[in-house]
């Protein structure tokens, strides 16, 4: 026998089930559909309780020079630009991509990401892992920039699961990103930017 | 004039008659005439805890007999033991259907002390000058789920007002062989209890478990408080005299 | 004394423990407390969530089944571990099929169950702890506290003695100072890590899915850097769906750190996607046994739904009052008192389901509401007839004889009540004779009536 079927065996004959307590659970709430402004709105509220920040813009023009007033004279890592929301990938000059070497990709100092939808109720960032954006763009650099399209804004995490089901399956990867990196591992003092970015910032476009 | 049955337990018999007496004449106030069965021993809780189980079931058994002679609410001045009879024995005649009938029915009839008089209460309970810190004890607020009683119970009594006590959900240690078997860990919940208690300013320390008014009110001796230490029913009968 | 209580007496010396014990969990506590605000239906969400645990754990062997089909289909790698040193061999194998020198490691507490850290550093590996907390842990040579702050009995001075002292930085008691120095530190270790290794906080059944759930971001680096990422996982971490991922991430985060979510939020279904960025070659999956069919077959197996939030610890008199090393394994606090016995049987451990005063806090802030007391009482009855003291089995054998007999428990009850009033002077009890010593070493015992409450019931000529 394999240690796989002496483990299920000996899990069968535990028949451990008649000693678990049967539970019976009470019909949740049912969610109360959101309009996408409403959902715009609550994922800023959220956005800014973690430290966020969170830029909304109501046109194309804005949203380039409030990336390019981010970007500053940062050197960017990036997703393929062809990948970017808003025709934002025609500002970045030469960024540094995924497909570089990650001791170079470590040396950026911003990095630039789509999202591939938003969760209002927490203020999550949602990316899937995919070819031209690498999962190190929104982890490797101090300063995260996400442009999030304003139709992608869900309400809820379960909308998400909902939605995306099969995508999550297939990808090799996807995060839920709510906010910068922190720790209060030392006496439950809050620092942040341990290892992912300290500083996380979101523009909203139209 | 409704009959109810006395579970005094064993703190009260061996320890503090007084709170039996308080209780009965509680009790009698609200319009109960009060029966004692007297084959009563112990509810077997101790022995229970310490997962002695078929020794409790030893005093299970005979408890259900002796109140299995008697007919209506059966009154329990302790949340510990009253949450033994409602909760625990059903659960140690678990796989014995015929006892475990036998346990629930008795267990359908018993009321915690405090429970019971909140429940009959209606206006006024007597008067008496105090500062009372509440103890909440762990088997009654979180096994049993009365919390609110108590505290009305106390407020009823005109001239008498509860103080806050910083945290006064958390345990006070005692846990019945606990506090034996792991005295120090017990002796450091108390100091925090005790801490808490005194900090609320009451003159008065009242609780509705004789277990954990032992604890409490033996380590304020032991530390030279003087603080008047009463289970709810003496509180109750003194503002009635 | 037993090892456990030497070390209840240590910890109780340590006023330095005392005073972090109580900050921390005062402030665990009201963060939960305040997050549990923004949860409106929580009490659905728990039963919701503790039966989609305890219906999973039920059918685990299907779900195991389906689990590893789904992640063989998402091009994962799944192996299965009876024992600690079968998961070290199969890790050890893992390493070797890819030439690995460097690992990088995320939290993972089955991980320090079996002690696997070990057994790859006499392999020749190169082990290093990437979250913060465990960093500290493996620099001090020390072994983490609390489940989801490992270094809470550590001061911020302490802290920065330890990196001072094993990796040479400026001493400094400043926390973000300190926490830059890690970061620098250990960015060259996740470039250069060869293997990462988490665990995994939940495998959902119906997708093959890893779910992360970290703060800091240690735990994407070493699940998208090395070339390969293995995952430990209990066997009992398993949930069916996506919609249960969502109802038990809700209560997650808020019971452990007062959060909504967590920074990441990770869901891994496989290696790197033909065309990807970047990402592992392999994922290797090892499913852990290592005691947990054994309490599957005990009456506790509802322990194993335990999400690893810490709750319980926070609300808990005892382990604030002792710390977690106390307790002396992987798990403490509530949880670990029904766990340690659970997977490593009782001897040696039955003073650990006994450190308890039944209180309940525990069962009143799980999310998924485990009967923590009751389990706890389960083992007290497994373990009174080897492990109880002797004067206390014989004490109980008296009691059960004399209990239903009521003259002669009046007649027992009465040579004790005599035996305790010749101590007392005034009404009370300095120092009591036998077992009752105990009490007394920190309180005063009331001296017992002169007449019970039924002699005087009876006097009263009331029957």
């Amino acid at each position: 026998m394999t240690a796989k079927q002496r483990i299920l065996a000996r899990l069968q004959s535990a028949r451990g089930g008649s000693r678990l307590p049967r539970v019976e659970s009470p019909a949740l709430q049912a969610q109360v559909p959101q309009s996408a402004e409403a959902c715009r709105v609550r994922f800023e509220v959220e956005a800014a309780a973690l430290g966020v920040e969170c830029y909304v813009e109501s046109s194309v023009a804005g949203v380039h020079v409030r990336l390019a007033k981010l970007i500053d004279a940062r050197r960017v890592l990036s997703w393929d630009p062809a990948q970017l929301p808003y025709a934002a990938g025609g500002l970045l000059r030469a960024p540094i991509q995924g497909t570089a070497g990650r001791t170079e990709q470590a040396t950026a100092e911003i990095g630039v990401t789509g999202c591939d939808a938003a969760v209002a109720e927490t203020g999550s960032l949602v990316m899937f892992s995919g070819p031209g954006r690498s999962r190190t763009i929104s982890l490797l650099p101090p300063f995260h920039v996400a442009l999030v399209d304003r139709a992608n804004i869900l309400f809820s995490m379960a909308d998400v699961f909902e939605r995306y089901r099969e995508r999550i399956r297939a990808s090799a990867s996807c995060t839920f990103i709510t906010g910068p990196s922190r720790t209060a591992d030392i006496e439950l003092t809050l620092t942040l930017g341990i290892h992912g970015p300290g500083r996380v910032a979101v523009i909203i476009g139209p | 004039m409704p009959t109810v049955h006395l579970f005094h337990t064993c703190l009260v018999n061996e320890f503090f008659p007084a709170v039996g007496f308080a209780a009965v004449r509680v009790l009698e106030h609200h319009g109960c005439q009060v029966n004692v069965p007297l084959q009563q021993t112990c509810c077997g809780q101790p022995a229970f805890n310490g997962g002695f189980h078929d020794q409790a079931r030893v005093a299970a058994r005979h408890t259900i007999g002796v109140l299995e002679g008697t007919t209506g609410p059966i009154v329990v001045p302790s949340g510990s033991c009253a949450d033994m009879l409602i909760h625990q024995y059903p659960v140690l005649f678990d796989g014995d259907e015929a006892w475990r009938l036998r346990a629930e029915a008795v267990a359908a009839r018993c009321r915690e002390f405090s429970a019971f008089v909140a429940e009959h209460q209606s206006g006024r309970l007597g008067h008496l000058q105090a500062t009372v810190a509440y103890h909440p004890s762990c088997h009654l607020a979180r096994g049993l789920g009365i919390d609110r009683e108590p505290r009305a119970v106390i407020e009823a009594i005109d001239g008498t007002h509860l103080r806050q006590v910083d945290a006064d959900d958390e345990c006070c240690g005692f846990g019945g062989l606990f506090a034996v078997k792991h005295a120090d860990i017990s002796a450091r919940m108390l100091d925090r209890k005790i801490a808490n208690v005194c900090a609320s300013g009451a003159e008065r320390l009242v609780s509705c478990d004789l277990g954990c008014l032992l604890h409490i009110g033996g380590g304020l001796r032991r530390r030279g408080v003087t603080m008047k230490v009463q289970h709810l029913a003496e509180l109750a009968a003194e503002a009635l005299t | 004394m037993s090892t456990f209580q030497l070390r209840v007496h240590r910890a109780l010396d340590d006023s330095k423990l005392a005073g972090a014990l109580a900050n921390v969990s005062a402030q665990l506590r009201t963060r939960r407390t305040l997050a549990f605000q923004s949860l409106p239906d929580a009490d659905a969400v728990r039963d919701h969530a503790r039966k989609a645990k305890l219906d999973t754990l039920r059918d685990l062997p299907a779900h195991l089944a389906t689990f590893e089909a789904n992640l063989r289909a998402n091009g994962v790698h799944v192996h299965w571990a009876e024992h600690a040193e079968d998961c070290h061999r199969i890790v050890l194998e893992i390493a070797a099929q890819h030439q690995v020198r460097r690992v990088a490691k995320a939290k993972s507490m089955v991980s320090e169950e079996i002690h696997l850290n070990e057994s790859l550093e006499r392999a020749g590996l190169e082990v290093v702890e990437t979250d913060l907390g465990e960093y500290i842990v493996q620099l001090a040579g020390d072994r983490p506290s609390h489940i989801v702050a490992p270094i809470i009995h550590m001061t911020r001075a302490d802290v920065g003695r330890v990196m001072h002292d094993r990796i040479h930085t400026p001493m400094t008691d400043d926390p973000a100072t300190l926490g830059r120095f890690a970061r620098e530190k250990l960015r060259q270790v996740f470039l250069d890590a060869d293997m990462g290794i988490t665990g995994a906080n939940f495998g959902v059944v119906d997708t093959g899915t890893i779910c992360l759930v970290t703060n800091e971001g240690n735990g994407r680096m070493v699940t998208t850097l090395p070339r390969v990422h293995v995952v430990l996982m209990g066997i009992e971490k398993l949930v069916p769906t996506l919609a249960d991922l969502d109802r038990l991430l809700k209560l997650l985060a808020r019971s452990a750190t007062g959060q909504k979510l967590t920074a990441y939020t990770t869901l891994i279904s496989g290696p790197r996607r033909g065309g990807d960025d970047g990402g592992p070659e392999a994922v290797h999956v090892v499913l852990i046994d290592n005691g947990r069919s054994r309490l599957m077959a005990s009456e506790n197996a509802e322990i194993l739904g335990c999400i690893r939030c810490g709750a319980c610890m926070n609300v808990c008199p005892v382990y604030t009052s002792i710390g977690g090393h106390a307790y002396g394994d992987t798990y403490p606090g509530p949880v670990g008192a029904v766990v340690t016995p659970g997977l490593r049987g009782l001897d040696g451990w039955a003073d650990l389901p006994s450190a308890s005063s039944l209180c309940g806090a525990c069962r009143d802030v799980c999310p998924v509401r485990l009967d923590i007391p009751r389990m706890l009482l389960t083992l007290r009855r497994d373990a009174a007839p080897t492990h109880a003291p002797r004067w206390l089995r014989l004490a109980m054998a008296g009691f059960a004889a004399v209990v239903a007999r009521p003259r002669a428990y009046r007649a027992a009850t009465a040579v004790l009540r005599r035996v305790l009033r010749r101590s007392a002077v005034d009404g009370w009890i300095r120092q009591a004779p036998g077992p009752g010593r105990a009490w007394t070493t920190a309180r005063d015992l009331v001296a017992p009536a002169s007449t019970t409450f039924q002699q005087a019931w009876r006097d009263r000529g009331v029957r």
